[in-house]
């Protein structure tokens, strides 16, 4: 059982990391070269203009005025109007319809890492130093090693354009339509925007084998590297617990090897995979940035990078802090997981 | 108290020096406004990155510890130490904040 304190401990924990790339992302912004205003009307409309924007939009405010009505609005999750990427826009209507197409595409690609990583990691070091062994070794380390934005085209090139098995550029089939609410006990919801979910929530077993197949190559794109971590983590983590005392008890009580792995050994291995998992999903939401633009599906990451570049403030301000929360999220998540895992984390 | 201190000392340090900085710039033709803001940004930098790394290291610095000696790689970094390293840092960023902000009003006024 996980301990209240240390939960509250670790919930108030995020206040300080918030704050801080808060903190961050506000001075990269004002340090970094550009004026939004500028952007806004165009490079030949005149000063006077350029000036009225810079006034309406808060800009000619001293910056610690500025700062201190970000921080304020950053509380309650408000970040203004988009300047550029959807202009005119509550950022948090961005976020809303972007976001869940970067979850998906992390989920789905860490799904993939878990489900191949681990078992090819028991496996690995259960049958150490055989032909298995090396041939998962060869392939994570091409997985860490090759890069998304090479990978992707690869794959693209393979299963899409040569062999036609899977579709590229799209999230679900062109002839599949989506209502905007499901129905719960008759009352009617907005849908997530998770197109594998949605479908599901709405018993649609057709539209949701054709996301899955949608989605598999840009999933598959970024959880090999997913995979190689966590079967290469699994690996050492599983070969460290078998070797103990405890284990070989277990054997010599005549134990079978099948029992004495899974029962006794893998639990206590997977407490590091599980903290690399965790990480990786920090790492799945920046490979995401590159695999949607590889695979054309419009995301947060994509709308990240036009942001960037036409200095849209409010965007790349409300996007990272997004980011920040989701991955302090994920790994208070995982700090809870270990510690309901091993007791003893918790002192 | 020593930990109040630590921070205390911090922000005088990054309080004189955005005072210095800020005299530099205007002195070599920048606008107070801008060398001010300048100030108030590096400042702003200087506390995430103070603010994280504190964060960081209250998260994950014990576990550090223990893997280092785990894989015998020891090189002497402490979660108390990189606790206090950060909270200089973030001083030390809250100081250029808070002088730059106090120049400003002094300068062109609330």
């Amino acid at each position: 059982m996980v301990s209240k304190r240390y939960v509250v401990k670790r919930l108030l924990l995020l206040v300080p990391v918030l704050f801080g790339v808060a903190s961050l992302v506000f001075a990269i912004l004002h340090l970094s070269p550009g004026d939004p205003a500028r952007l806004i009307v165009g490079q030949r409309a005149p000063a006077s203009q350029v000036e009225a924007v810079r006034e309406s939009l808060g800009l000619n405010d001293p910056l610690y005025v500025q700062y201190g009505r970000f921080l304020l609005d950053a509380a309650q999750f408000e970040f203004g109007e988009s300047y550029k990427v959807s202009q005119g826009n509550p950022v948090r209507q961005v976020i809303t319809t972007r976001f869940p197409v970067t979850i998906e595409l992390a989920l789905y690609g860490q799904a993939i890492g878990i489900m191949l990583g681990i078992p090819l990691g028991v496996l690995s070091a259960v049958k150490q130093d055989s032909l298995t062994d090396h041939l998962t070794r060869i392939g994570a380390l091409t997985g860490i090693s090759v890069p998304i934005y090479w990978s992707g085209p690869l794959l693209i090139l393979l299963f899409s354009a040569y062999l036609g098995l899977f579709p590229a550029g799209s999230r679900i089939g062109s002839t599949i339509f989506l209502p905007d609410t499901w129905s719960l006990f008759g009352k009617e919801l907005p849908l997530t925007g998770i197109i594998l979910l949605d479908t599901l929530l709405l018993g649609r077993l057709d539209a949701w084998l054709s996301a899955v197949h949608h989605m598999f190559l840009p999933s598959v794109t970024i959880g090999v590297y997913s995979m190689a971590l966590i079967s290469r983590m699994m690996r050492s983590s599983m070969l460290e617990v078998i070797r103990q005392d405890y284990i070989r008890t277990a054997r010599a009580k005549g134990q079978g090897t099948k029992i004495t792995v899974l029962k006794h050994g893998f639990r206590n291995a997977f407490i590091p995979v599980v903290t690399v998992i965790g990480i990786q999903f920090g790492t799945l939401l920046g490979g995401a940035v590159l695999t949607e633009t590889v695979f054309g599906i419009g995301g947060v990451g994509t709308t990240l990078v036009e942001a960037i570049s036409d200095s849209d403030y409010p965007v790349v301000q409300g996007i990272v802090l997004t980011f920040a929360l989701l991955f302090t999220l994920v790994n208070l998540g995982v700090d809870l997981t270990y510690s309901y895992l091993d007791p003893r984390i918790q002192q | 108290m020593r930990r109040v201190r630590l921070v205390v000392d911090a922000l005088a340090v990054g309080g004189g020096v955005a005072a210095l900085a800020i005299a530099a710039l205007v002195v070599t033709g920048t606008t107070p406004t801008r060398a001010t803001e300048l100030a108030f940004a590096i400042g702003a930098l200087a506390l995430g990155i103070g603010l994280l790394g504190w964060s960081g290291s209250v998260m994950a610095g014990r576990g550090i510890e223990t893997m280092q000696n785990h894989l015998d790689t020891n090189t002497d970094w402490t979660e108390a130490k990189s606790r206090r390293a950060m909270a200089r840092v973030g001083g030390f960023g809250g100081g250029l904040m808070l002088t730059s902000a106090i120049v400003e009003v002094l300068a062109s006024g609330p």
